[in-house]
């Protein structure tokens, strides 16, 4: 996005109304969800999730993607963003027993400087302005795990009158942990699944084709 | 105690068995890359999809049981490839391996084993049968 801002600066204004009103909406959504053929158990899987490279530039760009998903997905520092219970958890697998820095993952107390956001516990009405500010204030590329029922539909307090029911109707969600609180290992297995989806995310290869 | 022991030159020894044992200092360095992890153990089973169950008491509980996942997966290994027969023994539910435990229920219909297929083509996707209570906002266009 901020290369598209800088953009903007030189390219037509028609361009810059056009990422304003969402236009660039279906190009993130190119990047973000492409979902790979399901596995199957007992063939080779290659490291790179791109293998349909049709001539030498197409495979150059998806070689550099691959470096670039793999510097994303080896340094995703989550913010810190404890809502309720499901906080606990979350320090959990900061702790030494499940502990998350082996994987690159760093609690980073400031949302400019992190790349997700870990929705832990209850979002309520109160709390949802204040979610979205800094959500907005991260720098893109930037993901969501929402962990726990709460977070992820309300849960518990669906019905309450103060809880907003899911945090993906204030943020976009990436990765849903489910549980009540979610074990700190399940919340690690949202990480690695994370890691899986930076992993197929086609930044370069969009830019080529475009 | 002896002097071996004394001067720690059984550690030693382990650290040459463990590079032995793995196949050599190569294959020793490849399985350091893919797990993260360099372990001697017994081998105690393996499952149709490849994965090798070791085990060894030396290490610390918690620890003295783990999978080598099939070499196919390379890099792409996750928890959710240990299949159910697997898993208990894995998580010390139970000291029987599925080969040694007669007592496992076995039926015909039992559905076989798939790993966490999220974020490819054969991921569980739900579905409602009930009309949405909220519908989206589509707004009209004003260009065009």
């Amino acid at each position: 996005m901020q290369a598209i801002k800088a953009l903007g600066a030189t390219a037509p204004s028609t361009l810059l109304s056009v990422v304003k009103k969402g236009g660039f909406a279906p190009i993130v959504d190119q990047i973000r969800q492409t979902h790979l053929p399901a596995p199957k158990p007992n063939e080779t899987r290659p490291y790179s999730p791109f293998q349909d490279a049709s001539n030498m530039a197409e495979m150059a760009v998806a070689r550099l993607d691959d470096l670039l998903n793999w510097g994303r997905k080896g340094s995703i520092w989550p913010m810190t963003f404890g809502l309720a219970c499901c906080a606990v958890e979350m320090m959990h697998i900061a702790a030494p027993r499940y502990d998350m820095d082996r994987y690159g993952v760093v609690f980073r107390a400031s949302p400019r400087q992190s790349d997700v956001m870990i929705v832990a516990g209850t979002l309520t009405n109160k709390m949802a302005p204040a979610l979205r500010k800094v959500y907005d204030q991260m720098p893109d590329p930037r993901w969501v795990i929402s962990m726990g029922s709460c977070a992820n539909g309300g849960g518990y307090y669906h019905y309450s009158y103060s809880v907003v029911r899911g945090c993906d109707r204030i943020v976009p969600v990436d990765i849903y942990v489910p549980g009540c609180p979610p074990t700190a290992e399940a919340l690690l297995y949202g990480v690695l699944q994370l890691q899986k989806k930076v992993k197929r995310m086609k930044t370069l290869q969009v830019w080529y084709r475009k | 105690m002896s002097l071996g022991k004394i001067f720690a030159l059984d550690k030693v020894a382990t650290f040459f068995n463990i590079i032995r044992q793995n196949g050599g200092i190569r294959a020793s360095l490849y399985k350091l890359y893919r797990q993260d992890e360099l372990k001697d153990g017994t081998l105690v089973g393996e499952d149709k999809y490849g994965n090798k169950y070791f085990e060894n008491p030396r290490f610390f509980y918690g620890r003295n049981r783990w999978v080598e996942y099939n070499d196919k997966a390379y890099l792409n290994y996750d928890g959710s490839q240990v299949p159910a027969e697997w898993f208990g023994w894995l998580h010390y539910k139970t000291d029987l391996p599925p080969h040694k435990d007669p007592s496992r229920p076995k039926y015909k219909w039992m559905a076989d084993f798939t790993e966490n297929m999220s974020g490819t083509t054969g991921q569980y996707v739900p579905y409602s049968t009930t009309r949405a209570k909220v519908e989206p906002w589509v707004p009209k266009s004003k260009s065009s």
